[in-house]
């Protein structure tokens, strides 16, 4: 024992004190900090040093784990950014290339408008809260322009950070791309530029966020992690089980894109004067395929990002389970689609086999941490019949013309997978990724699981009340919306525009002569003469 | 100290713990002579470091555990996205514009096939083993349809969720895809839908599972990671195939199946004239070339770092860094080579031949990545740019077999040069702190198991051949049987009208978008096929500056 620091006082501590401290084996800087701080007797010092002790492991053990879980949700929206890529380049693989710069700049535009428009107003209104306040069901009201999220990231002491920090508004803000660049596709080749950039803003700072509320924040009337009455859900005490928005991203944007193609009508020579279907066919596949693997590729941020932590072990089980459902129900729906369109057509179709593949990862988007993965392989499967079905349906009798089939794509199939997610949902796995509330850790005892492993079907009504709510909010939001910018004649350019082409028409000043140097061949509106419906599904 | 202070103490003592055993332990060991509650407090002080202690530990293993488990989801998602995507363009580009939409169906069909197939058996085959047994040496035998995966992530108490957790599932199943979609480019341009559905049912179900069981799985015969071997050795010369990111095991087999296939299928019409001539059959665009090596150079950064499998260690960040860094310096040097060899001896600046020689240098540097000094990456990916180069010209010419976008060449060949390679450069120290605790044991230095240039034994060198004669014969067997099969049954091979007017508008596959896409459909594409023979050793000799093949968009 040094005799040098028996010697000294130190703060509050007298000689005797420090002594004893050091019999204890407390280290000497230690002891200065004690002391230093204020402890009276060796005992209330001891006290003080084993409770700071066990709050600095926890700190440095919490902070690691944070750091985890915002690098994780950061790389994730770099992935499902990717899927801005994909879109667009899928999109443009889809259209005729007379139309293909105009489409690839819409797809740009979108993420640009819907930045500053989830900036400003979205975010707030998807999951802004007052803090010590109750907020509402239907819609967030704090934290515009990112003011709460700029205080509580300068203060250390809050817990903010994880719940509202900059990397929360960054994943939703890139959700929220994905699902107003759903809509280009389908207004495509006829939709004015105006208008889509009003369509663009009033989606992605008022529409969707509004559905985001709903399902998923913690005061959505409709959310499975609303805990207000007694720590249930308000629904049925369960909530919506949409677990990275078949519902909330997928059909917000099908309906949209219904609304947007029907209330713009069909391109012109799309239907003969009898009603017959026209075949308007896109003009790379290459394109196509391209855009199909950036989407599957970004999807893997999609879906499994969408836990928001894995800095914990049952974390990881779910995140990683997610991922293998998303590739199984993708290779399943790429195989259903296979085998169905050689079945009804007798020939390999790769587009199809695309939009197969596309079928699948929206259909599982909604059940994937809550099905075992030979269900993610069913999912994808009917996904793929389903796609086929709605798409039939929406063009020959419908009569709705949706260039890229966003409609049956998103709308169709992701109603399918909101829904299946009810009838296959596994009870251990529900427990675990919604055991934070009460309903979810009681779930196996509550029989709230898919009704096909017998459960009371509590989920599949709930998600039944999802899948209509998020119709009719849609669908009434974005037609009103359509229908008055269609009233006013800004939806639609002008007949000799869309002839042209939108290309060639002066609103843009295109580099090369068309998207890829594919020269167009087919003179506009003799388009008719192709053999073949659009999508392989004509007669 | 007198008799009676003690037991006054142990009385107190026992007073405040209400533990007699407990109070004779305390007393024994810490200094109770200042009072009772000091020694107790005493006591308690350590107990606390030490739980402190714990506590960080085992939080700190759960955040570790989440870590690995992230890092390897986005490995997975690197290979799978970029690489899978590289893949299709790269074949896209490659073949004759009249099959393009063909070729890309196929490639985003052998992701879905592999998913079912790989699901169903393909990670049983590979690595699937009962609850504390192993397997047998040849292949895996448990965990079908991910069964056991989904008991383990249930019950954690099994403990074997790091090593068939889901996580595990994705990131092999994109390592199946890539040996799968190797193929697809070498039958191109002529192979049916139907051989080529049954054919990646196949090799993502059985043949490559087998493999990666041999040389991965800490059961197979031939594994690094099996220490069944008296004194934790593997089974092979103590030594077992270093073999880091499967440049054999993805590479090797995926090769000698485009090989088989290639072989057997026979080439496409008007490739060879009567007299034996080459005909050159160039591929449609270069852009698209270019643009598939570079996705597949981005992929390959889950590729090899990635098969690190963990990140959430000092010397696991350090294996994983130091793979990034010769992955990159690999390909770089063999693309720089293959340009400097074609100039030398053609005079032209080849853009197509260079995206062949950087691949070719990420094939040779899986094997030895973890293991080798950067400076011997730069040698492997020299070596690389010459096997490339010369490989193509012997399967081509000497071989006569065609080939369309060189798989044979790039996976078989340069996958066999980056297998010897560290036999011959693996650095001792490395060796040691990769494969040190595995079946390699800690004797590393001591038993000579590194490079021989370094002054080894030569006993890795020697698996390295046994594993590469393994995967030749075994994919050469099953392969061979399977295509020749369906070559007697006459469904391997596209009818000649067909095949003349090219897949993509006959009626297998639906037309209806204007072919190939990305660039003008090229009726001289067409005449090429059946054009005066050239000499030149690649089917891209009009590439680079002249660019004569490849319209507008070079």
């Amino acid at each position: 024992m040094s005799t040098s620091l028996t010697a000294t006082d130190i703060g509050s501590c007298n000689a005797a004190t420090i002594l004893s401290l050091l019999q204890y084996g407390i280290q000497k800087n230690d002891i200065q900090t004690l002391c230093e701080d204020g402890c009276r007797s060796y005992q209330d010092c001891v006290n003080a040093y084993l409770l700071s002790q066990t709050a600095a492991a926890n700190a440095k053990a919490s902070e690691v784990s944070e750091s985890l879980d915002v690098a994780f949700m950061l790389y994730n929206s770099y992935l499902v950014f990717m899927m801005q890529l994909g879109f667009a380049v899928l999109c443009a693989g889809s259209l005729r290339s007379k139309n293909c710069m105009n489409i690839l700049l819409k797809n740009v535009l979108d993420s640009c408008v819907g930045a500053i428009g989830f900036y400003l107003f979205g975010y707030a209104f998807a999951y802004g809260l007052k803090p010590n306040d109750d907020g509402n069901g239907f819609i967030g009201n704090w934290n515009f322009a990112l003011s709460y999220t700029t205080k509580v990231s300068h203060d250390d002491d809050s817990d903010g950070f994880s719940k509202f920090g900059w990397h929360n508004f960054f994943f939703q803000w890139s959700f929220c791309a994905a699902a107003t660049t759903i809509l280009s596709g389908a207004v495509a080749e006829r939709c004015n530029f105006a208008a889509y950039l009003l369509y663009s803003f009033f989606l992605s700072s008022f529409v969707y966020p509004v559905v985001v509320h709903w399902v998923w924040s913690s005061q959505g009337w409709l959310s499975a992690f609303n805990t207000d009455h007694d720590g249930n859900a308000s629904i049925l005490r369960v909530g919506a089980v949409d677990f990275a928005g078949s519902g909330v991203v997928h059909m917000t944007g099908g309906f949209a894109s219904l609304m947007g193609a029907w209330i713009i009508g069909p391109r012109v020579g799309r239907f003969a004067a009898d009603g017959s279907v026209n075949e308007m066919k896109g003009h790379s596949a290459t394109l196509v395929v391209m855009g199909t693997f950036l989407l599957w590729f970004g999807w893997f941020g999609f879906n499994p990002g969408s836990n928001l932590v894995i800095a914990s072990t049952t974390a990881t089980r779910i995140v990683s389970r997610v991922a293998v459902c998303t590739a199984m129900s993708g290779g399943a729906g790429g195989v259903g689609m296979l085998l169905y369109k050689y079945v009804t057509t007798r020939s390999w179709d790769t587009v199809g086999t695309c939009n197969g593949v596309l079928a699948g990862l929206v259909a599982v988007t909604s059940g994937c941490a809550v099905i075992e993965p030979w269900a993610a392989i069913i999912c994808g499967l009917v996904a793929a019949v389903i796609f086929c079905i709605v798409d039939h349906f929406t063009l020959y009798v419908l009569k709705v013309d949706d260039p890229v089939s966003a409609f049956p794509l998103h709308g169709g199939v992701g109603m399918f997978g909101v829904l299946f997610t009810g009838l296959l949902a596994q009870a251990d796995y529900v427990s675990e990724v919604y055991g934070s509330t009460e309903w979810g850790s009681t779930a196996k005892s509550g029989k709230r699981y898919g009704i096909l492993y017998g459960g009371h079907g509590q989920i599949l009504l709930a998600n039944f009340v999802e899948v209509l709510s998020i119709i009719g909010w849609s669908c009434f939001m974005m037609g009103t919306f359509f229908f008055i910018l269609n009233k006013i004649g800004l939806l639609r350019v002008s007949v000799d525009a869309e002839l042209a082409g939108l290309d060639i028409t002066n609103r843009l000043k295109s580099g090369t002569p068309a998207c890829n140097g594919v020269p167009e061949s087919s003179q506009p509106g003799s388009s008719g003469d192709r053999h073949q419906g659009e999508k392989g599904l004509g007669p | 100290m007198s008799g009676p202070v003690i037991n006054d103490c142990i009385q107190e003592v026992i007073n405040l713990v209400s533990d007699a055993s407990l109070a004779q332990k305390i007393c024994d060991k810490y200094d109770c002579s200042l009072s009772a509650s000091a020694c107790v407090l005493n006591y308690l002080a350590k107990r606390e470091r030490e739980l402190s202690l714990d506590f960080s530990q085992t939080a700190r293993a759960e955040v570790a555990t989440s870590l690995d488990v992230a890092y390897v989801l986005f490995s997975a998602y690197l290979i799978f996205g970029p690489m899978q995507l590289g893949f299709t363009l790269l074949c896209a580009g490659a073949i004759r514009s009249k099959n393009s939409m063909n070729v890309l169906m196929k490639n985003i069909l052998d992701a879905c096939t592999c998913a079912i197939g790989f699901y169903l058996f393909g990670y049983a085959f590979s690595y699937g083993h009962k609850f504390g047994q192993s397997s047998n040496g040849f292949i895996g035998n448990w965990n079908f349809a991910l069964s056991y995966t989904t008991e383990v992530s249930s019950n954690l108490a099994l403990g074997d969720f790091q090593t068939q957790g889901w996580h595990v599932w994705l990131f092999q199943w994109a390592f199946c895809v890539v040996a799968t979609t190797i193929v697809s480019g070498a039958v191109a341009e002529r192979c049916t839908f139907v051989a080529y559905l049954a054919y990646s049912f196949f090799i993502s179900s059985f043949v490559y599972p087998v493999v990666a069981h041999w040389v991965w799985s800490p059961d197979g015969w031939l594994s690094a990671f099996n220490t069944g071997a008296a004194g934790g050795y593997a089974r092979i010369l103590r030594t077992g195939a270093i073999d880091f990111a499967g440049a054999g095991v993805v590479h090797m087999t995926g090769g000698m199946a485009a090989l088989m296939g290639a072989w057997i299928i026979g080439p496409r019409i008007g490739r060879f004239d009567a007299s034996g001539k080459v005909n050159e059959m160039k591929g449609h665009s270069a852009t698209l070339v270019v643009m598939g090596t570079f996705l597949l150079w981005f992929g390959y950064y889950g590729f090899a770092p990635g098969a690190n499998l963990t990140i959430a260690t000092m010397s696991g960040a350090v294996v994983v860094s130091r793979v990034a860094v010769n992955t990159t310096l690999s390909a770089a040097t063999a693309g720089l080579v293959t340009l400097f060899v074609r100039y030398i001896k053609s005079a032209t600046w080849d853009t197509v031949l260079v995206c062949s020689g950087c691949l070719g240098g990420l094939v040779s540097i899986s094997a030895g990545c973890a293991v080798l000094e950067p400076w011997a990456a730069v040698l492997c990916g020299l070596g690389a740019a010459i096997v490339f180069i010369s490989s193509d010209y012997m399967v081509l010419y000497k071989m006569k077999i065609d080939d369309p976008v060189g798989a044979v060449a790039l996976h078989l060949f340069c996958g066999l040069w980056g297998l010897i390679f560290p036999g011959l450069l693996a650095k001792p120290q490395y060796v040691l702190d990769v494969y040190g605790d595995h079946g390699l044991g800690t004797n590393v230095r001591a038993a000579g198991k590194y490079g021989i240039l370094y002054g080894g034994h030569g006993q890795v060198l020697l698996c390295q051949f046994i594993e590469a004669l393994a995967i030749c014969a075994w994919v050469g067997t099953m392969m061979g049987t399977f295509f020749f099969i369906f070559k007697v049954a006459k469904q391997l091979r596209v009818h000649v009208d067909q095949e003349l007017a090219g897949l993509d508008v006959t009626k297998q596959v639906v037309e209806q978008y204007d072919t190939g896409g990305s660039v003008a459909p090229q009726p001289p594409a067409e005449r090429a096929a059946f054009g005066p023979g050239v000499t030149t050793s690649a089917f891209y000799s009009n590439g680079g500056e002249e660019a004569v093949g490849y319209g507008p968009n070079v």
